[in-house]
Formats: C-alpha cells, sequence, structure tokens
C-alpha cells in the first residue's frame, strides 16, 4: 500500500489502511505500506518499522511540503520504489488518497515495472476552480493506466469516474468500515469510571442507552468535526442559539477546533447568560478542543444525538462511529452521507439553518416516543461495516485485476453471473505502446506530456536495471506463516503504503 | 477557463462521456450510458435495451435483458445464492447504499441510478447578438479613449498640437461633462425627494401613526430601500440631501420616526442603510445629528446644499490644478536619465495593464472601480511626460491624463446610466476621434488622412464588435459545467439568532 499519508499522523485514510492491511494480512496476504518518513511535529519515523500483525511499514525520506504531503517529483522516488518492490516481491501496488504524491509516484513506477495497480479515493473534488482543476488532471495521469479504482462512496465513485473519466466498471465502491468493539455503547460498569474522572466531571453525566429518555430530561448533542468552513461550522454556530432557545433540556459538546473555533465562541459570548447556562449555573455548551481519535467514543457515549453539519462528506466515518455507539444521527444530506447509515438511525437535513433546527428537533422527538431502539444500533452497525469485509471485498478487486481466483468465501458471495462482471477482456495490455496510447488520450497538450514522462520513466526503469541488476537485489524472507494457515489464498503481495501510527500499535 | 477546462476533461474523456454527451444533446430521454460501451471498443456492445422501455425501470431492464442473450457480462440480476440453491426468489433490486449487503459485486455499475444527478450547466444563460454588441460599447470607448491619449501625447511630441490647445478643449469638456452630471443629480435629487414624500405619506396618512399595525410601515420600508437600491446612490450624498429635507419635515419625519420604532423589530436592519427615506430610521438614529455631518451644520449657511457641494468641487479643482503646477517640475525630471526605449515600453505595458485591468462592468454608483488601472494609465502619462521639452507641456499632459482616465470614466458611466442615446453618440463620436487622430499621427497627413483614418476605424470597429460578439455567441456551446451531489453545499444561514 503507497501512500502519503499514515501513522503516526492521525486520520481517516490512515486507520483505513492500516486496517485494511491488517485484515489482508489475516486472509493470507502479505502486506507493506510505503510512506514518507515523519518528524516533528509528529513522532519522528524513518527507516523501516514493523507494526502489530507483522505489518512492515517503510518510511522513505522525502521532503514534506504541505500537510505532509510530499514534494512532486515524478521520478525521484523510483530507485528506492523499485528496490522494495523487488526486494518484497510485490504484485500488486495499491496506493490512496488522491492528494498523495507519493501514491501516484507509485503507481505510475509500478506500472512501468508491470505490476497491477489499485487505486483507492478518500475524497470528492468538484470541477468548478483552480486547483480542482489541476488535482483532477493529475489524477487522469495517474488512473489512466491503473488496473482498477476503489471509491468509499458511491456518490465518490461518481465524481472518481468523472473526473478521471474511467471506465465506471473498472471503479468498486467498498465502503470504509469500523472496529465495532472500539465503538461499543456505554457498558454499565463504565458508568462510574466516566463520571468520576476529572475531566468527566465538567461534562454531563453519560445516559443509559437502555434507558428511554423521559420528556425533561437533558438531552446530550454531540459535535465531533474540524471547525472549518467545509465542515459546515457557520451551519453550526447558527443553529446553536435556536436550538438553545427552543429546547430548554439541550445540551451541547463540541469537540474540534480549526479557524472557526473562534467564531463559536464569540457566538457563545454573544448569547444571553440563561441561554449557555442551566438553572443550576453549569454550561449548556462545552467545547473540548481537539480530542484524540482514542477519546472520541468516551465522548460519543455522553449523548444522545450526533450532529453532522458537514458541506461536503465522502463517506463520514464519524457517523458511523457514532451510530456504533448508539447515539442517534442528525446529518446534512451532502456527498455519501445519504448512503451510509439507514433511515431508522439517521435523520437527514439540508444544509439549511431552519432545517437543521427542524431535524434536531424531530430527532429529540424520536428519542422521547421512545420510537428509536438506540441499544440495538450497535449490533446493526457491527454487521454492516466490518473491516474484514472490507478486505474480502478488497480482495476480490486483487483478484480481478490479477486473473486470480477468488478465495471460496468471495466466490460465495456472488453468482456466477457476476464472477467475471467487470473484468478487463484481455487482460490490460503491459505493452508500453498501448499504455502510451492510454496516456495520450489524456488531452491534448496534456496527453503528450504524460507520453513524455511515461517514456522518461520507462528510461530511467531500463537505466535502473543495467545499474542495479534485479539479481544483486535481495528477496526479503517471508514471515513464517502463523497459525494453521493452510495457505488456500493465493499470496499476494500487495503494497499499501500508508503512515502507521505507534498509537495504533499499542492499542493492539 | 473553469468550464473550458471541464469540458475538455470530458470530451478527451473516453467513450463513456461522449456517450454522456450525446445523451445531453439529444434531451432528458431516458437512454443512458452503459458501462460496457466505455472502454471496450473492441467488445460487440450490448444494444441499449432501454430504448425499448422508455420508463427505464429496473425490471423492464431485467426483462429486456433476457431478450439479449449472452453477452460479455451478463447482468442478469440473481439474488446470491446462500444456503438456498437454486431458490429463485423476486430479484432483489440493487439500491444505492453503503449498509445494506447486496449481492452484487462491488464495480457494479447501475444504469438507472448512476450519475443521475449530474446537472450540466444548470445555470446557463445564453447571450444574445445585440445586447452583446450594446455592451461591448463600453470596452470601444475605454479603448478609444486610450488612443485619443496617445495620440495627443504623440502629436505633442512631434510638435504638431500644441498642448495647451488640448488641455483647454479638454478642460472645457470636463466642465461641460460636470454640468452635465450635477444637473442628473439635482434632477436625482428632487426625485427622490419626492419619492421619499409619498413614503412619508403612506407612513403617516393617519394622527394614530403610533398604533398602526407594523405592517404598513414595514411595507413602505422595502419600497423606500428598493427606491434606494434604484438609484443607487453614495451614502454621503443621500446623507447630506437627508439633512435639507429635515429642517422642514422634522415634524413629519419624527411622527414617522414613532412608526418605524413600532414597527422597528420587523424591519431588517439593512433597509436602514441606504438611508434615502428617513421615515423608516428610527428616531433614534435620524434625530441627532450624526458624526458624519460637517460642522457648519449648526450655522445658517448663506448658500443652498447644492451650492456649498459644488464649491466644495471646484475647491478641489483648483487644489489639484495648483499641485499640479507645483510637481510639473519634478515629474518632467523625475526619469528624465531612463533611456526613451524603456519609456515606451513601460508606458506601452503601463497602457496595456489599464485597458485590461478597467473595471468595465461599474455602474455609476462604484466610487473608486480599477484602481489598480487608473493608476497605471496616470504612471504612464508620469513617465511619458519626462520626454516632453518644458514644464508646460508636462502640466498639461498630466492634467490631461487625470481628465481621460480619472474623470472621463466617471462621466461615461453616469452618461450611460442616464442615457442611451447619449452613450451611443458619445461612442460614435470616440471612435471617429480614435480612428481619425490614429490615421493623422501615423501618416503624418493631415485633414483627408483624418477622414480616411475615421471610416477606416469606424469599419474595424464595426467589424470587431460583431465578431467577437459571434465568437463569444458560438464559444458558448463549449461551456460546460459540471455540478453534482459530490459539490460541497451551500450553507443557508440567517445570521442573528432573533
Amino acid at each position: 500500500m503507497i501512500s502519503d499519508f499514515f501513522y503516526p499522523q492521525p486520520g481517516g485514510v490512515e486507520s483505513h489502511i492500516y486496517q485494511l492491511s491488517t485484515k489482508l494480512i489475516d486472509r493470507g496476504h502479505r502486506v507493506i505500506i510505503i510512506t514518507h518518513a515523519y518528524s516533528a511535529p509528529h513522532p519522528s519515523r524513518s527507516g523501516v518499522r514493523y507494526l502489530t500483525n507483522r505489518l512492515k511499514v517503510y518510511h522513505l525520506p522525502h521532503w514534506v511540503v504541505y500537510r505532509s504531503t510530499t514534494f512532486p517529483t515524478v521520478f525521484s522516488s523510483f530507485p528506492i520504489l523499485r528496490q522494495i518492490f523487488i526486494r518484497e516481491q510485490i504484485q500488486i501496488v495499491h496506493g490512496h488518497a488522491s492528494l498523495s504524491n507519493l501514491c501516484h509516484e507509485g503507481l505510475l513506477h509500478a506500472r512501468t515495472m508491470g505490476l497491477a495497480t489499485v487505486f483507492t479515493d478518500h475524497s470528492l473534488f468538484g470541477f468548478s476552480d483552480a486547483a480542482s482543476i489541476m488535482a483532477n488532471k493529475l489524477l487522469k495521469f495517474s488512473l489512466s493506466d491503473v488496473g482498477h479504482v476503489i471509491c468509499v462512496s458511491h456518490t465518490c465513485k461518481e465524481n472518481t469516474t468523472l473526473r478521471a473519466s474511467l471506465n465506471p466498471l473498472a471503479v468498486s465502491v467498498i465502503p470504509n468500515a469500523v472496529v465495532a468493539s472500539n465503538f461499543r455503547p456505554l457498558q454499565p460498569h463504565e458508568a462510574k469510571l466516566l463520571t468520576q474522572g476529572g475531566k468527566g466531571a465538567l461534562l454531563p453525566p453519560p445516559p443509559d442507552p437502555s434507558q428511554p429518555v423521559g420528556p425533561n430530561d437533558p438531552i446530550t448533542i454531540i459535535v465531533i468535526s474540524r471547525l472549518f468552513y467545509n465542515k459546515g461550522t457557520d451551519l453550526l454556530i447558527s443553529a446553536l442559539p435556536l436550538l438553545l432557545r427552543r429546547h430548554e433540556n439541550l445540551r451541547f459538546i463540541i469537540a474540534g477546533s480549526g479557524p472557526k473555533a473562534i467564531d463559536l465562541e464569540q457566538t457563545l459570548d454573544s448569547l444571553p447568560q440563561q441561554l449557555v447556562y442551566t438553572a443550576s449555573g453549569s454550561p449548556r455548551v462545552v467545547l473540548l478542543g481537539s480530542i484524540r481519535h482514542e477519546e472520541v467514543r468516551d465522548v460519543m457515549v455522553r449523548g444522545h444525538l450526533l450532529l453532522s453539519t458537514s458541506l461536503t462528506e465522502a463517506f463520514g466515518t464519524v457517523l458511523v462511529e457514532a451510530a456504533s455507539c448508539g447515539l442517534m444521527v442528525v446529518a446534512t444530506r451532502v456527498g455519501g452521507v445519504p448512503e451510509v447509515l439507514p433511515g431508522n438511525m439517521t435523520i437527514f437535513v439540508l444544509p439549511e439553518v431552519e432545517d437543521v433546527v427542524r431535524g434536531v428537533t424531530e430527532a429529540v422527538g424520536l428519542l422521547i416516543s421512545k420510537a428509536v431502539r438506540r441499544d440495538k444500533f450497535h449490533d446493526l452497525v457491527k454487521n454492516m461495516y466490518s473491516w474484514s469485509d472490507i478486505a474480502r471485498r478488497t480482495e476480490r478487486v486483487y483478484d480481478l485485476i490479477t486473473g486470480c481466483p477468488s478465495a471460496p468465501d468471495n466466490i460465495a458471495n456472488y453468482d456466477e453471473e457476476w464472477q467475471h462482471y467487470g473484468q478487463m477482456a484481455h487482460t490490460q495490455s503491459q505493452a508500453l505502446i498501448d499504455r502510451l496510447k492510454r496516456y495520450f488520450g489524456c488531452g491534448v497538450w496534456a496527453g503528450k506530456l504524460f507520453v513524455v514522462v511515461v517514456v522518461v520513466d520507462y528510461l530511467i526503469y531500463c537505466v535502473l536495471e543495467l545499474i542495479y541488476p534485479r539479481e544483486g537485489i535481495d528477496v526479503c524472507k517471508p514471515w513464517p506463516v502463523m497459525g494453521a494457515d493452510d495457505g488456500t489464498f493465493g499470496i499476494e503481495e500487495v503494497v499499501l503504503e500508508r503512515f502507521g501510527t505507534v498509537r495504533q500499535k499499542t492499542r493492539r | 477557463m473553469s468550464s473550458y477546462e471541464a469540458n475538455s476533461i470530458l470530451r478527451t474523456s473516453r467513450a463513456s462521456s461522449i456517450q454522456l454527451d450525446e445523451r445531453h444533446v439529444r434531451g432528458q430521454d431516458h437512454t443512458r450510458l452503459s458501462p460496457e460501451d466505455a472502454v471496450y471498443g473492441s467488445l460487440p456492445r450490448r444494444p441499449h435495451h432501454r430504448e425499448s422501455s422508455p420508463l427505464g425501470r429496473s425490471d423492464t431492464v431485467t426483462l429486456g435483458n433476457a431478450s439479449h442473450p449472452a453477452p460479455a457480462y451478463s447482468r442478469k440480476r440473481h439474488e446470491k445464492r446462500r444456503g438456498r440453491s437454486g431458490s429463485r426468489r423476486p430479484k432483489a433490486v440493487w439500491k444505492k447504499l453503503l449498509w445494506v449487503k447486496q449481492s452484487y459485486p462491488d464495480n457494479y455499475t447501475d444504469e438507472e441510478t448512476f450519475l443521475d444527478h449530474l446537472q450540466r450547466n444548470p445555470r446557463l444563460r445564453p447571450y444574445e447578438f445585440w445586447p452583446l454588441v450594446a455592451d461591448s460599447t463600453i470596452i470601444v470607448q475605454h479603448v478609444c479613449s486610450v488612443i485619443i491619449f496617445v495620440c495627443c501625447f504623440t502629436g505633442i511630441f512631434q510638435e504638431r498640437i500644441s498642448p495647451q490647445t488640448i488641455v483647454s478643449w479638454a478642460t472645457i469638456g470636463t466642465v461641460a461633462g460636470w454640468v452635465m452630471w450635477d444637473f442628473w443629480q439635482s434632477q436625482e435629487q428632487k426625485e427622490r425627494a419626492t419619492l421619499a414624500k409619498l413614503v412619508q405619506e403612506d407612513g403617516t396618512g393617519g394622527e394614530d401613526a403610533a398604533q398602526r399595525s407594523s405592517s404598513s410601515a414595514s411595507d413602505s420600508a422595502p419600497r423606500a430601500s428598493s427606491v434606494a437600491a434604484e438609484f443607487g446612490m453614495q451614502l454621503t450624498e443621500s446623507s447630506i440631501s437627508l439633512r435639507a429635507d429635515q429642517g422642514q419635515d422634522t415634524f413629519q419625519s419624527q411622527k414617522s420616526g414613532l412608526t418605524a420604532s413600532a414597527s422597528k423589530t420587523s424591519l431588517p436592519p439593512v433597509s436602514a442603510i441606504p438611508g434615502v427615506d428617513q421615515s423608516v430610521l428610527p428616531p433614534t438614529v435620524a434625530s441627532p445629528p450624526p458624526a458624519y455631518v460637517p460642522p457648519y451644520q449648526g450655522k445658517p449657511s448663506v448658500f443652498s446644499l447644492r451650492v456649498q457641494e459644488r464649491l466644495l468641487t471646484a475647491k478641489s479643482a483648483v487644489l489639484i490644478y495648483c499641485s499640479l503646477l507645483g510637481l510639473s517640475p519634478i515629474l518632467k525630471s523625475l526619469t528624465k536619465s531612463t533611456s526613451s526605449d524603456s519609456i515606451w515600453a513601460l508606458s506601452s505595458w503601463l497602457m496595456i495593464l489599464n485597458v485590461f485591468t478597467f473595471d468595465y462592468s461599474a455602474g455609476p454608483e462604484a466610487t473608486f472601480p480599477a484602481s489598480l488601472s487608473t493608476n497605471a494609465a496616470l504612471m504612464a502619462s508620469t513617465v511619458l511626460a519626462s520626454r516632453l521639452p518644458s514644464t508646460t507641456h508636462v502640466f498639461s499632459l498630466t492634467l490631461f491624463s487625470i481628465e481621460v482616465f480619472g474623470l472621463f470614466p466617471v462621466f461615461r458611466r453616469h452618461l450611460r446610466h442616464h442615457s442611451w442615446n447619449g452613450h451611443l453618440g458619445l461612442t460614435f463620436f470616440l471612435v471617429a476621434v480614435a480612428g481619425a487622430g490614429l490615421s493623422m499621427i501615423i501618416s503624418r497627413g493631415g485633414w483627408g488622412f483624418g477622414i480616411l483614418g475615421m471610416v477606416l476605424g469606424g469599419l474595424a470597429t464595426c467589424l470587431s464588435m460583431g465578431m467577437t460578439s459571434w465568437w463569444l455567441i458560438g464559444l458558448q456551446r463549449y461551456k460546460n459545467e459540471i455540478r453534482g451531489p459530490w459539490d460541497p453545499a451551500r450553507p443557508v444561514i440567517r445570521r442573528g439568532w432573533d
């Protein structure tokens, strides 16, 4: 797996790569992760590291330009990537995140070396502004020759298909998942622990999800989002006073930081005291600042509702996490959000202040009228999203592009009619001239530029073969297979480049 | 640029998007792109079964599919056989949801729903020829005035015209323009005063104004504010005029102030900003003299307000005149040591900058539109001034450039606003003068060449206006703006919480 984004940097892509890699290892694949070296402010990571579950991470020395994206050198990482690919006997290179330069470079070089490639897109882009146009051109270049693309939602698939002019059959939709065991609703024995902690004393006490909510019981709304414009913080800021005024029993816990935090605080300061404080003097709106991913669950279990006012969202992992914790979800109907959760867990609202207020009111009404069984949410979500399911589906993609026979549980899931659905009619031609044809079709000028880049890349490859011959590169010994793995699956090597955090490692 | 890019993304894309294009060109029929058509051009294409099912329902697709035997990818929607082998349950319809476990593979592309939220050019407003030509006159006017300036400079530089002639004609023109502008201003004020009075009468019809329902006042408020918006006057001007009215109508405005205060809560604060209608302003705002009122408010002034304003203008004109007179020796020697080549190149670029950054869309209410443009032009004239032989020359050229680039655009904006025929006439005049001047300067000839240039310039202008308009209309075909659910939503936010 190849991506600029991996632990120790926290984030959605990062955990996706880690979880997917672990589950693929469990399925008998050998997975390594390639990412760039990390230094301050993150814990420093360089060289080769092993994470839990025999997951090996290569931290390449790269210059980080912006938000942990490496500098876009097209060819410079080719020698080291080639060494790694040969050493680890890689068969499939799986890049992540469309803004990661390392990912695009890895895909390009992998194609030059004749490896199969998969790309996962995690985000949505528009078509109108200049930055998007540049990003789309880059994506088109990178994906012209990629074997298969995975998107996290159907909206994301439509978007990526349009942006990179892909064949829709070569795009799969495989959502994110959550580690359900990390997002359990409040257990009875935990209730005391949470209330006793120093920080917890300030927060409203966590409700018991199995107990119904009385009409006058306080209802806590959780907001977990970075406070940015595109996360809809303005919407939240405008809706907050209305909600506080309309419902006497609402409490808010807002976690996250960002440029809009100041606006939020100013709005809260400008409100009358009786709105912001309860009769007993405790604040009705608690701002937690940014919290770590491990703390998210502990915050979530304190609430009844999760409010998400995001303006664009490819998948909305936080919604799934909240539902897994047994929270009712009120979310704006944007991007891939409507696909994520069933209607009995979610109330979708338009991105308008009045509609947000309406949605929350409706959700509160549902909670009080006991029309929803929040205690059932966890088991439902556990069945909907699991990483082993995601890994199985990803493996089917790998089988599709390599032409390997599928694993038995993968076959069992689909009818024969589907068996070769979307498979290339003839295996994608490896010949350089066919690749060049594909790149040439990318655009009037861009196509020619891309062709030049690919040709240069191929020449570099030839030179590298001369300077560092394949025979001179040691092949990495595989880990001994643990347990009673009978090796039913063809051993594939998946190169996922991502950043792995130590935190994740210690947690497991 | 962006639409072109988006367009090229689609155009250069593979067959899938070509299909897409066709579909949209054909309009709202239900034939949609089928994914197999996309890349594998070499394969035998499955015919569009959708054409047999005009409604495009998924059940008809299944039926239609049965009649097309064995395509490369069979799309029969079979249930997954989990444990119940061979049982043919009613076929599950694919849903565009992530949380349901479906028996379809992950790369299944549903022809019904794939990209069905895609919108192309949702807000397209096609151009029409004549309005486009009419709008292009604004550009023509500006380009012509730049040409005239350059011609005048060349004339001065070649010592064919004396700078005094040019600057005195220009000053006469400027004064005439100012008189016209002044006339329009006073006319406007009269209209506004009558309208405001009408509004006041509306608002204070009865003695029991204070008890009136807030509806009538809030009726009048939008009207008044719309009137203000129509005139689009600067804030300072209208506040001055308000003061004029205030003296006579204190009683009335106080009364109406009561009305306004009664309905104050229902009024959006914006309606008070144009400030044309004194009546809807709450008394707290209207009654005490605002901070921006000049200090001679309390004293009885000899002159009426209009005259005061005119005197102010004259005063600033004299100030500019004198400071220019003092500055021109400095300006003359400022860039004297720079070689002439650099001066010509620099001033050409500055003039081009002026033309390209000029704010052609500004209305008469704009106070300082495109300051970069104006500054570039003035700097060009400053730089050019150093090539002139005497201080008088420098002074004349700088004054002329201020008139052409600083004041003339203001006049043109007002003229277009007030009289369309005047605007057209000015355009013809400018084109003729620019053509004649250009021809006379280039040919170094006399009036005959001038007339020839006039004709040629007129023809060239008409041709280019028509051609560029046609071209722009033709380019509209390539506009391709893509909108879809992936675009960030625009939040509807109401500021203020009560």
